[in-house]
């Protein structure tokens, strides 16, 4: 492109004018920003002598992850303990970079929600070399030299007594007409998750237990997406539709299942003729609201909070230089509707303030 | 700004010498304040006033991790800066890191190599595909004259399931040692990972500026009619184009990979913000035909540094995306008002 100057033609802006247009622009926005941030963080910090520690969670997707955060940062104000977040939306690389920047800022400690097993250990490893502790909450990193803490769920020993309990439900009702047995119906998480391969398993061990009033007819991969639990709990009531016993290894499939079930026409509360028994895990609010509505019969729960108060303990423990077991697991609890008048409100899912209405 | 595009290539037609002559002036270099000094000079006072309530910004450990963070990123940057330049954009570069990733993962997992070996020939096949992918868009682009963005789009999305479906979600492990050492250790306060992203740069600012394939880059970039009408092979200018953004996309991909010790199909998912935000802060043309390594280098310093000291300052990881989406979309406009103020 060829520009002439000519006598009474509109001059084009010089590129060192055009330059110096864009240094001014520049200058002044970033200027604006930084003043804008140094102002906020100004205007809301103080000079602060108390502990710090990095909480880096890999998500806040799902509402079990929102309250376990919300719950951690809770216990640490408790215990007048600075908390730094960081949440990666579930990008692992993201997550080491917190991670990393949490280690170059020296903080006290590192909890750490990871994504997964292996790309945990750079993160952990990083901290090793700087000395600072580092507790993984709930999923334990793979087999490494990297040392941490884990704090965990008890997968399977959860998911084994609620599944029992629906065994003892499933003694006490009929199975369908002209079924010998209640046919039975698994949804599984992500079997790349530790977690999934627990609840997994318990379930596997509790119907083992009562094989001659269960048998399990489909098994349901989730891969933890709500989208692919709906397809495959449809296809699977398509092609058992004397299914009577439904697990969801997370809660947060509930939706999924209720709207598969209601499409099968087996949306039906305790008691009545149709009703499906229906068992769930994580204590979540849609388990709590569907436990007093009287559509769940069971549900395995986390304690969140006491699995907060176990990940700060340990994290305090390593800092001080106590011996703390590699993995500590939160034993667990499981909501039925014969308990759920006085364990009901130990459910994390009953203190979140999210209202789910179960619809008939 | 400097503007590249007054090399021979470009002036009227009926000047102009043949292109493949490789004769007449280069594309200039920035003079005086250049896209690279005001962002760098924009970095440093950005730097410079959080201080006083980040001091651990400047702590040599957090200067070291600025450093290697960038690493990567710079090689996407790079390599998406050739696109870039001839008006196109790459949507594909995240994808081609997934894949990349779990491809060369798998290769360098294979049982019986050693560890240099398997690094080798993991990178070799990594760059394979990567360029690979880059001829196929850039064939896509030409040969079907299909706009950059649906192609590329289209590929993105093709290569993300692949990844997902090859490894059924999983990532992959037991990668040779010596990858996480070029990943993640550093010589001297140098991390490794330099030596393989400072020639890549040096190699990209070559290219741009001592070769006619540079010219050719910007001269289609400017002008494509122009560019053909002057002799310019300009598809095949803009297939190389593709073709080395998915190799150097792939370095990146080596480097991420070694960082998580890991080849995961959802590798880089969330960061193409950050590369093209990166590029046009570093005074690359969404527009085509202007950009410089150097500009490139500082915008990507720039958006680390954002990232790195908001991380410092306790913002949300929500608050950081919105701040960087802030920052990105005024170097855009300021790009358009650059473009409109050339074009008037």
């Amino acid at each position: 492109m060829a520009h002439h100057s000519l006598p009474g033609c509109v001059r084009r802006p010089s590129k060192r004018g055009d330059t110096r247009a864009s240094a001014r622009w520049g200058l002044w926005l970033v200027s604006a920003w930084a003043l804008l941030v140094l102002t906020g963080v100004c205007g809301c910090r103080k000079k602060d002598d108390r502990l710090t520690v990095g909480v880096a969670f890999e998500t806040l997707q799902t509402e079990y992850w929102v309250a376990s955060f919300e719950i951690m940062k809770a216990e640490l104000e408790r215990r007048n303990i600075r908390m730094l977040e960081a949440i990666a939306d579930g990008d692992a690389n993201r997550q080491l970079e917190q991670v990393k920047t949490f280690v170059a800022r020296r903080v006290d400690g590192i909890i750490i929600a990871p994504k997964d097993a292996h790309t945990v250990i750079p993160m952990v490893k990083a901290a090793n070399r700087a000395g600072i502790p580092v507790v993984l909450y709930n999923r334990p990193p793979a087999p490494s030299k990297a040392k941490s803490i884990t704090v965990g769920v008890d997968n399977f020993s959860i998911t084994r007594d609620t599944v029992l309990h629906m065994c003892e439900l499933a003694r006490q009702v009929k199975p369908p007409e002209g079924k010998r047995k209640h046919e039975a119906l698994l949804v599984m998480g992500d079997l790349g998750d530790f977690n999934a391969i627990g609840r997994r398993d318990g379930f596997l061990s509790a119907v083992e237990a009562c094989h001659d009033r269960v048998e399990v007819v489909s098994r349901v991969p989730s891969e933890w997406n709500q989208e692919k639990a709906l397809a495959g709990v449809t296809n699977g009531l398509q092609a058992h539709p004397n299914i009577s016993f439904v697990f969801t290894s997370s809660d947060f499939l509930l939706p999924s299942v209720m709207s598969a079930l209601k499409a099968a026409g087996k949306w039906e509360k305790v008691g009545s003729d149709h009703h499906v028994i229906l068992g769930a895990f994580d204590g979540d609010a849609t388990a709590y609201a569907l436990l007093r509505a009287g559509y769940l019969d069971v549900d395995g729960v986390q304690d969140v909070f006491y699995q907060s108060q176990l990940v700060v303990d340990a994290l305090l423990g390593a800092r001080a230089g106590r011996a703390v077991a590699p993995v500590v697991l939160d034993p667990g609890l499981v909501v039925h509707q014969g308990n759920l008048g006085t364990l009901g409100p130990r459910m994390w899912g009953a203190a979140v303030s999210k209202v789910v209405k179960p619809s008939s | 700004m400097p503007a590249y595009s007054n090399g021979p290539l470009l002036v009227p037609a009926t000047a102009a010498p043949p292109a493949n002559e490789g004769t007449g002036a280069r594309p200039r270099r920035p003079s005086g304040l250049g896209s690279a000094g005001l962002v760098l000079m924009l970095a440093v006072l950005y730097f410079v006033l959080l201080l006083p309530v980040a001091p651990d910004l400047a702590n040599i450990e957090n200067l070291k991790l600025i450093l290697s963070n960038m690493l990567p990123l710079l090689a996407v940057t790079l390599g998406q800066t050739f696109v870039l330049i001839t008006k196109g954009i790459d949507l594909s570069v995240t994808a081609i890191i997934a894949a990349a990733s779990v491809a060369g993962a798998a290769v360098m997992a294979l049982p019986g190599w050693t560890g240099a070996a398997a690094l080798l020939v993991g990178s070799l096949v990594m760059v394979g595909l990567g360029a690979a992918v880059g001829l196929i868009n850039g064939l896509a682009v030409t040969k079907l004259t299909m706009p950059p963005f649906m192609v590329t789009l289209s590929t993105m999305m093709a290569l993300s399931g692949a990844a997902v479906f090859g490894t059924r979600g999983t990532g992959i492990y037991g990668l040779p040692a010596v990858l996480a050492v070029l990943s993640q250790e550093e010589l001297g306060g140098v991390p490794y990972a330099a030596l393989l992203v400072v020639p890549l740069g040096v190699f990209a600012h070559v290219l741009l500026f001592r070769t006619l394939l540079g010219r050719w880059l910007f001269a289609v970039g400017r002008n494509p009619k122009t560019a053909r009408v002057s002799g310019v092979p300009v598809h095949r200018t803009i297939v190389l184009a593709y073709v080395l953004c998915g190799g150097f996309t792939a370095v990146g991909a080596l480097l991420y990979t070694g960082r998580l010790e890991t080849g995961s199909p959802v590798l880089g998912q969330r960061i193409f913000l950050d590369v093209v935000g990166a590029a046009v802060m570093g005074g690359v043309s969404l527009f085509g035909g202007k950009g410089s390594v150097a500009g490139v280098l500082c915008g990507v310093l720039f958006i680390t540094l954002i990232d790195n000291s908001l991380d410092i300052l306790g913002f949300s990881s929500f608050a950081v995306l919105m701040t960087k989406g802030v920052v990105i979309l005024m170097a855009a406009v300021l790009d358009a008002t650059r473009a409109r103020r050339v074009a008037a």
